[in-house]
């Protein structure tokens, strides 16, 4: 059985990153530890995929394992150009949870994603907009802090600059996960967008942050009414996340699986 | 005597040159005023903006610079305009098809183009292109959006004020359509006038920005070109025609033989349905499981264990045997054990389209059934010919196309009633001239997208 040695990658990677929690300090030690982990990783890759003669994406399980390989490599990536370390531990943190949920449920091996899920662009397309909503939640929680702030103290230039960052950052993640998404609709059903709630409410959020990013660039001396575009963007941000299901539009959507 | 008056000219000159100096203080002290008087001015100025931003103290409407106010309404009259003709116009506008959209596009580029070299110094040029008008832009686009997102998009046979504005159809409705095109016009100029004159700096903005403006132009004028035609194919059959959504058949330049179409399916589930209205009971998750050679679980309150399984069987006698007839299906035979210790046996079977199904009655309200199996994988096993006499084999799948001729060939369907004896496959021909061109949109916004993750913000308000 192929899967039994999946227990050694679990192990070392889990012990590899936790290794580098305990060494956060130790800049070259931390990043050798977290490099190390994400190889195991993408060694049983190669050798799943070696074995099975395919690339490893037909079944759940299959997918899980590559959301646990690129989190960390783009979290990795993220580190080296930000210096975030919240945002590395995260992916770290999540891709161990896909690891996890993979041991606890070996049937996930076996079950096979129902034919269009089957595509090269799922897992980037899932993995990056993992990351836009990692960084603009984080980005309305600066946000919140800053209307604080303004409100009840002085707002700080360093909040807004802060805010400023996670939203272009989360804002790249987005917008290239609405392109995957394009991209891979039209290879599987022949048209870029259809419009389908989903779609649509993650599009009224691209709006929403791409306002916020001209309404900065336009009036970077002017903080409150950008506060609030970010606040009321993350509103938008939720209603895409959990509340599409809830509208009227949700009963024509291809998005809801659950 | 000239000594006296040599020194008199020497006062004369020393008194001058006194003078002159003061002059020169004076001079001196005026320029100085004069600069602080110039800079008091500037100060007094910015206080004023600032005033009148912070204070918001209202600049009368109309009055240059056009701002905030003078976008929104300018947007509002044209919703308006769209409102109005979504009233009075036949519904659904005709999409533009080759080659009056490539007429009508390059006539609105060279206008878009014309415009910004001749009228860039202009007051309006500067509005048109400001971030005021764009974010009032994006504004009212998102507002169409969000409608769009809660509203269920479909055509319906009422005719309130919501069918009446184009609300149930809202990508095809003439407010959405003029947005979308005054976006466009906006965007060009926006795009243009950082480009031009160029500079490298802003290789991150142009990426963005006219890639957009790409995929808007070439995604909307190329949607008419988009042609989407089905067609069925039948093993050991040769098929040349395809139709379209009103049945109307057309001859394709090329050919396509079906030799073989297989599913692979999952396993069928056992349920419990109610035996009045045949619906799903679900007192309890899961309520369906996959069943398997062996299987022991627990359904709602029975145990159930699967004794036999076959993938394909018929039934003879009082038991099914396995068989691979056509129409042969799946049947197990289970035993489930009530809470109360009752313990029942007898054959299950989803059926097919030529055997009956059979489902074990638990009580008067329940029984036991097999759901029908879900496919798993489907694939076409096809020759492609093409009028110049070349031939190729190969495997069509879902998420795998082929191209062909120009023509995209995608797995769509089969026929579902027969399932896994389906004889006939049905393909999707797709044909987009326009695809290159927006995947060209594509493609720069992704670069426009890694720079912005890479340049970020920091460094800009630092700086
Ligand atoms: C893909 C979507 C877009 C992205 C990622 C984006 C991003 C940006 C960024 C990062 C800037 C700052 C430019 C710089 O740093 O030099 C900017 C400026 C600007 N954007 Fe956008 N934008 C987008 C769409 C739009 C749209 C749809 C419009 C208008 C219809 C627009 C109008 C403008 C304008 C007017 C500026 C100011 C340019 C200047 O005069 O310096 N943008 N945009």
């Amino acid at each position: 059985m192929i899967w039994s040695n999946f227990i050694f990658v679990l192990l070392s990677s889990t012990l590899l990153w936790l290794l580098a929690l305990v060494l956060y300090k130790k800049e070259l030690l931390k990043r050798l530890f977290i490099i190390l982990g994400i190889t195991c990783i993408g060694a049983f890759i190669v050798f799943l995929w070696i074995k099975l003669e395919r690339p490893p994406l037909r079944t759940l399980g299959e997918t899980r394992l590559l959301y646990a390989f690129f989190l960390p490599v783009i979290g990795m990536i993220t580190y080296m150009r930000w210096r975030y370390n919240w945002m590395l531990f995260y992916s770290l943190g999540l891709a161990l949870l896909f690891l996890g949920i993979n041991y606890i449920h070996p049937e996930n091996y076996s079950k096979t994603l129902m034919p269009a899920l089957q595509s090269p662009w799922f897992v980037p397309h899932v993995v990056v907009y993992i990351f836009a909503y990692a960084f603009l939640a984080a980005s309305s929680l600066v946000a919140v802090r800053g209307l604080y702030q303004h409100y009840y103290k002085s707002l700080d230039r360093k909040v807004m600059l802060m805010a400023d960052n996670l939203v272009y950052l989360g804002f790249a993640f987005l917008s290239l996960g609405l392109l995957f998404g394009a991209l891979w609709a039209k290879e599987a059903w022949g048209h870029y967008w259809t419009w389908d709630p989903k779609e649509t409410w993650a599009f009224i959020t691209w709006l929403g942050y791409l306002i916020y990013i001209h309404r900065r660039y336009h009036m970077p001396n002017v903080f409150k009414s950008s506060l609030w575009i970010l606040a009321l963007a993350f509103v938008i941000l939720l209603v895409c996340w959990f509340g599409v299901n809830y509208l009227p539009s949700a009963q024509f959507s291809v998005h809801t699986y659950s | 005597m000239f000594h006296s008056y040599l020194g008199k000219a020497q006062q004369i000159d020393f008194l001058l040159h006194s003078y002159l100096g003061k002059a020169q203080q004076i001079d001196f002290l005026f320029h100085s005023y004069l600069g602080k008087v110039k800079n008091d001015i500037k100060k007094i100025e910015f206080q004023k903006s600032n005033y009148i931003r912070h204070m918001s103290i209202k600049k009368p409407i109309w009055q240059q610079p056009w701002g905030y106010a003078e976008s929104f309404t300018i947007l509002f009259g044209i919703l308006c305009i769209g409102f109005g003709f979504e009233l009075v116009l036949p519904q659904t506008p005709s999409t533009l098809v080759f080659p009056i959209n490539i007429i009508l596009g390059s006539c609105l580029f060279v206008l878009i183009i014309l415009y910004h070299f001749f009228f860039r110094k202009t007051k309006i040029h500067s509005f048109l292109s400001s971030i005021p008008l764009t974010i009032s832009l994006i504004s009212v686009l998102g507002i169409l959006v969000i409608i769009m997102g809660i509203l269920p998009q479909i055509p319906s046979g009422q005719n309130g004020l919501v069918q009446q504005l184009g609300f149930n159809q809202m990508t095809s409705s003439y407010p959405f359509l003029m947005i979308n095109l005054f976006l466009l016009i906006i965007l060009g100029f926006v795009s243009l006038k950082k480009t031009f004159p160029f500079k490298l700096k802003n290789w991150g903005f142009i990426f963005s920005h006219w890639g957009l403006w790409i995929v808007i132009f070439a995604g909307g004028l190329g949607s008419g070109d988009l042609r989407r035609l089905k067609m069925d194919v039948y093993e050991h059959k040769m098929e040349w025609r395809s139709y379209d959504e009103q049945n109307r058949y057309y001859e394709m330049p090329l050919a396509i033989k079906l030799n073989d179409f297989q599913i692979d399916e999952f396993n069928p589930k056992l349920a419990i349905v109610e035996n009045e209205s045949g619906e799903l009971y679900e007192a309890q998750k899961p309520s369906m499981i996959m069943i398997e050679k062996g299987l022991v679980c627990d359904l709602q309150t029975w145990k159930v264990k699967v004794e036999e399984f076959y993938v394909t069987s018929g039934r003879a006698g009082n038991r099914y045997y396995k068989l691979s007839d056509f129409g042969a299906a799946p049947a197990a035979k289970v035993q489930v054990i009530s809470a109360q210790n009752d313990t029942l046996k007898g054959w299950i079977s989803c059926g097919s389209f030529n055997r009956p199904h059979e489902s074990l009655k638990l009580n008067d309200e329940l029984s036991l059934v097999m759901t029908v199996p879900e496919p798993k994988r489907f694939y076409s096993d096809v020759t492609f010919m093409t009028p110049d006499g070349k031939k190729r084999d190969v495997v069509l799948e879902v998420n795998k196309p082929v191209t062909v001729n120009g023509w995209k060939i995608y797995q769509l369907s089969y026929d579902d009633k027969m399932g896994r004896y389906s004889d006939k496959s049905i393909l999707e021909l797709v044909r987009d001239p326009w695809q290159p061109y927006v995947y060209l949109g594509v493609f720069m916004m992704m670069i426009g997208a890694i720079y912005m993750f890479w340049k970020g913000r920091e460094a800009k308000i630092e700086s």
